[in-house]
């Protein structure tokens, strides 16, 4: 799993390339904790380049949720593909975590807000 | 003090006042306690699920005596299977979970064990709660996730996924407040890929149960 951030307006994307399985959750979970700062209102997590979730995958990703949305901050999912949307739909993710289907869209969205 | 599931759930099933335990299906409760097993070693990260297999990631013993048999058993398999293959391993394993899960809530003192004697031969036993602090903070736990919209916690996904496999809920709620949350526990079990292959497990039982029964006669 290879981790890349960029921050534009207050809103921090992180890309995620490769597997979040039970192997990398915790990592990914302390990655996200320390990329954000306290001047972001919101964070993306561009799955682009996400090859696979599991279920360790599918907590480390509601735990980051969870976090930041203590922390006031706004979490969006884009560029899910076919297979990695498909585990958050099955496992009914999708209902509480705002997924789009590009990155200029949650970006959109979020400016919005 | 973290209790695992399996006691959870037992504690869930307890009445108050007599320490007797509510009638749920047999096969619901060797799922939910075998479920729960699993569900606590994928918390401890020793295995992890996708939509189409359970994998072991460190067959390192917990050092608990309720999971580690099953690890074990995960850990000497020889090929890949799916989550309710091992759903169906650990409900097998369920009477053994069961006894070593109440031992350790009577030596945690939240239960007693009390043996009652009828007809002067036959022996039922009770457990009547002693501390009721755990039991209030996980009931409470689980109202806060179904009577809002806040983010559930892993384990909070994990044992009402397995309260509802087992019926619980309608021992806990009136039945107009279990109509207000109907939908809340529906999209907060189906959040774990564990706990849908426990409800399957029992959802295939019942449909076969169901189909075995006699039509009503008019």
């Amino acid at each position: 799993m290879k981790m890349t951030t960029e921050r534009q307006d207050g809103i921090l994307s992180f890309r995620v390339d490769g597997r979040i399985d039970g192997s990398n959750a915790i990592a990914f979970q302390e990655a996200v904790r320390t990329a954000v700062d306290d001047s972001d209102r919101a964070m993306i997590m561009d799955c682009a380049n996400t090859s696979y979730i599991s279920s360790a995958g599918l907590r480390a990703v509601l735990m980051t949720a969870k976090s930041l949305s203590n922390r006031d901050v706004q979490f969006a999912l884009c560029a899910l593909s076919n297979d990695v949307l498909d585990v958050f739909e099955k496992s009914g993710f999708d209902k509480i975590i705002a997924i789009h289907r590009s990155k200029a869209e949650a970006l959109g969205s979020l400016h919005d807000q | 003090m973290t209790l695992r599931f399996a006691e959870e759930v037992l504690l869930l099933l307890l009445h108050d006042d007599n320490g007797k335990f509510a009638r749920v299906p047999e096969w619901s409760l060797r799922y939910a306690l075998g479920g729960g097993v699993l569900m606590d070693l994928a918390l401890e990260n020793r295995i992890d699920t996708d939509l189409e297999k359970l994998v072991l990631i460190d067959a390192t013993p917990v050092g608990d005596s309720l999971l580690d048999p099953l690890l074990e058993e995960v850990a000497a398999a020889q090929e890949s299977h799916d989550a309710r293959y091992w759903v169906e391993v650990a409900a097998g394993r369920a009477w053994e979970i069961r006894e070593e899960a109440l031992s350790r809530l009577v030596e945690r003192g939240i239960l007693e064990q009390r043996e009652d004697r009828f007809l002067w031969v036959l022996s039922a036993r009770r457990y009547p709660v002693i501390d009721g602090k755990a039991e209030r903070e996980l009931k409470l736990r689980i109202m806060e996730v179904l009577f809002s919209d806040a983010l559930p916690d892993p384990r909070d996904i994990v044992i009402i996924g397995l309260a509802d496999a087992c019926g619980i809920f309608k021992e806990l709620l009136a039945e107009r407040e279990l109509d207000l949350v109907a939908e809340r526990i529906g999209q907060v079990r189906k959040m774990d890929l564990i706990g849908q292959a426990v409800s399957s497990a029992i959802w295939d039982i019942e449909t076969a149960v169901a189909a075995a029964m006699p039509p009503l006669a008019y």
